[in-house]
């Protein structure tokens, strides 16, 4: 009888569940980890044992988030191996740009059809006024990711940048690879394939890194992101208009600190994970809120998908528009801004934050030769006033795209910003405080925490790889206590404020 | 070797006073060579070479000797056509 049921319940942990994915924070990712940390270091000395391993375990972590479109990553490993080693070995240029046209329909069709179908159905049926019902079309995990990965394989050997890879195991390897599968970061091969090749044994300082970033992930993602996201800003983006402009306001400053700690959290995870297997990811973040403008922030966040999108979208736009000068390249920025927006998901909330981005990096470049000169007379070039301002402007242009990113639609965008501009009451904010003590403590601590200097970082990163084994364990336990609290903590109630 | 003409236009186009250019010297290694700097370059040369790029063969190119072969060949290619 208890055999019976303990089968049964290893069988469901096992199969696939949607509601229940292999996410980095989950205790069955833990357990399932450890298991095959135990199995790779047993098998470590072949290879070959080891990457198939690896690519099985991948396409678990997989099923058990997408259920039978785990065939999905064979059909992107096996079209992108074989396009790029055509694309390779052709003799014309003619085959050549025919070949990687080709790549280019089939990576980019696979994507429109999954992701996007029903959204233009919707446009269809705003514009025709006709009544189209959409499509139960299932959406793989992470395919955003993993195609854009793929392809910056083909686009990388159409330019001669690489050459195409001799081992389909090797780049199946590289698609399947389960640290990236879910949101990144966005690998190029040329980053990734090198070290399956080199196979360079595992550090101890890589194992103490690698502890170091799933510590930080793991605090950023549970105790910073979902709590402050599950017990403030969900309910201030649910309905603004039942909450003063104060609290919208708020509730922006935090959603921007939520998304960047449940992104760069996630990440932190990511790059811990697959240092332990021995492998070292692209990091995708370098504190985006230190940008000191619009341009400089690209640059620091999301830093696989923006230099994704800079190498293969804007430099081919921006020879393409060369002829009109000055407008060439704000053509150029603002179409590959709508294209990042609209990367993020089928929904005019992301156009519309893809499409300010564009704006406000167009309008830089106009106004670039004027503000320099007006630094220049007034001689405040490279000047703290100056450079403050800078930041200041920066970081609030961001917060203000981060509410379309998160609003659940362009009413609700606009909600949070009317309450923000007419229904401000300044006089809530200090009950806000009082009232929300651990979420403001919270948000306070996350950016504080943001903006020191990066050389502590540095240090604190050092001092946790040179702690001693048991120091780390107490460590790391410390840190999964924590989690927990946060994660089982109840509730914070809902508060009214008088105004 | 990169020649003094095409030396002489990147540092107009970012007005720099002087420059260590060598084959194997990329964008990044240059004060003021960005993404935005680096079209300007590319249509300065077109000008003042009077040549033609493609798109493709300015996405292929590493550095800065790279650029200069790719004049040079444009260049024998317009002579000799």
């Amino acid at each position: 009888m208890f055999q019976y049921f303990d089968l049964n319940k290893i069988k469901l942990l096992l199969v696939y569940d949607k509601t229940d994915p292999l996410v980095f924070t989950s205790s069955m990712f833990l357990f399932a980890f450890f298991a095959l940390l135990f199995l790779y270091r047993v098998l470590y000395k072949s290879k070959p044992a080891r990457i198939y391993l690896l690519i099985s375990f991948s396409i678990f972590f997989y099923y058990k988030a997408s259920g039978i479109y785990f065939l999905f990553l064979f059909v992107i490993s096996f079209v992108n191996y074989f396009m790029g080693k055509w694309i390779g070995g052709a003799q014309s240029r003619k085959v050549r740009l025919a070949l990687f046209l080709l790549s280019l329909l089939l990576n980019i069709g696979l994507l429109i059809y999954f992701k996007y179908t029903n959204f233009f159905i919707q446009i269809i049926n705003v514009v025709r006024g006709s009544q189209i019902a959409p499509l139960d079309i299932f959406l793989p995990l992470g395919i955003s990711f993993i195609i854009f990965k793929a392809l910056s394989y083909v686009i990388e050997i159409y330019l001669e940048n690489i050459e195409p890879v001799n081992s389909i195991r090797d780049f199946t390897f590289f698609i399947f690879y389960f640290p990236t599968l879910q949101m990144g970061p966005i690998e190029r091969a040329s980053n990734f394939l090198p070290q399956v090749e080199a196979d360079n044994p595992i550090s101890k300082e890589m194992i103490g890194t690698a502890l170091f970033l799933i510590m930080s992930g793991l605090l950023k993602k549970v105790v910073i992101a979902d709590y402050i996201g599950i017990n403030f800003v969900d309910r201030v983006f649910d309905s603004p208009l039942r909450f003063t402009g104060v609290e919208n306001l708020m509730a922006a400053y935090a959603y921007a600190l939520q998304l960047y700690t449940d992104f760069s959290g996630y990440t932190d995870m990511a790059l811990g994970v697959s240092l332990f297997l021995g492998y070292r990811l692209t990091d995708n973040f370098n504190a985006p809120f230190k940008a000191l403008s619009i341009a400089d922030f690209w640059r620091r966040w999301h830093i696989t998908l923006s230099s994704w999108c800079l190498d293969y979208i804007f430099k081919p736009l921006q020879m393409k528009f060369r002829g009109m000068n000055i407008f060439g390249n704000a053509l150029a920025l603002f179409i590959t801004f709508l294209v990042i927006g609209i990367w993020h998901g089928a929904n005019w909330t992301f156009i519309v934050f893809g499409a300010i981005h564009g704006t406000y990096l167009a309008t830089s470049i106009f106004t670039k030769k004027l503000r320099q000169n007006f630094y220049k007379k007034t001689g405040l070039t490279n000047s703290r006033i100056v450079k403050f301002l800078q930041w200041f402007f920066t970081f609030n242009l961001v917060v203000f795209t981060t509410i379309f990113f998160r609003a659940s639609n362009m009413t609700m965008a606009f909600y949070v910003i009317k309450q923000i501009f007419t229904f401000f009451h300044a006089e809530v904010f200090m009950q806000f405080v009082l009232g929300y003590k651990l979420i403001f403590g919270l948000i306070v601590l996350g950016y504080l925490v943001h903006f020191i200097p990066e050389n502590w970082k540095v240090k604190t990163q050092e001092l946790i790889v040179k702690t001693p084994l048991i120091g780390k364990a107490v460590m790391l336990a410390f840190v999964i206590w924590l989690v927990i609290q946060f994660r089982f903590a109840d509730l914070q109630p809902f508060l009214y404020f008088q105004f | 070797m990169i020649s003094e003409r095409l030396k002489e236009i990147v540092l107009q186009e970012l007005a720099l006073v002087d420059l260590d250019l060598q084959d194997e010297t990329t964008a990044d290694m240059v004060p003021g060579w960005d993404s935005l700097s680096h079209i300007q370059i590319i249509v300065a040369i077109e000008k003042n070479y009077k040549i033609k790029f493609k798109g493709i063969e300015i996405l292929k190119i590493k550095n800065i000797g790279e650029l200069q072969r790719l004049i040079d060949k444009k260049l024998t290619t317009v002579s000799a056509g």
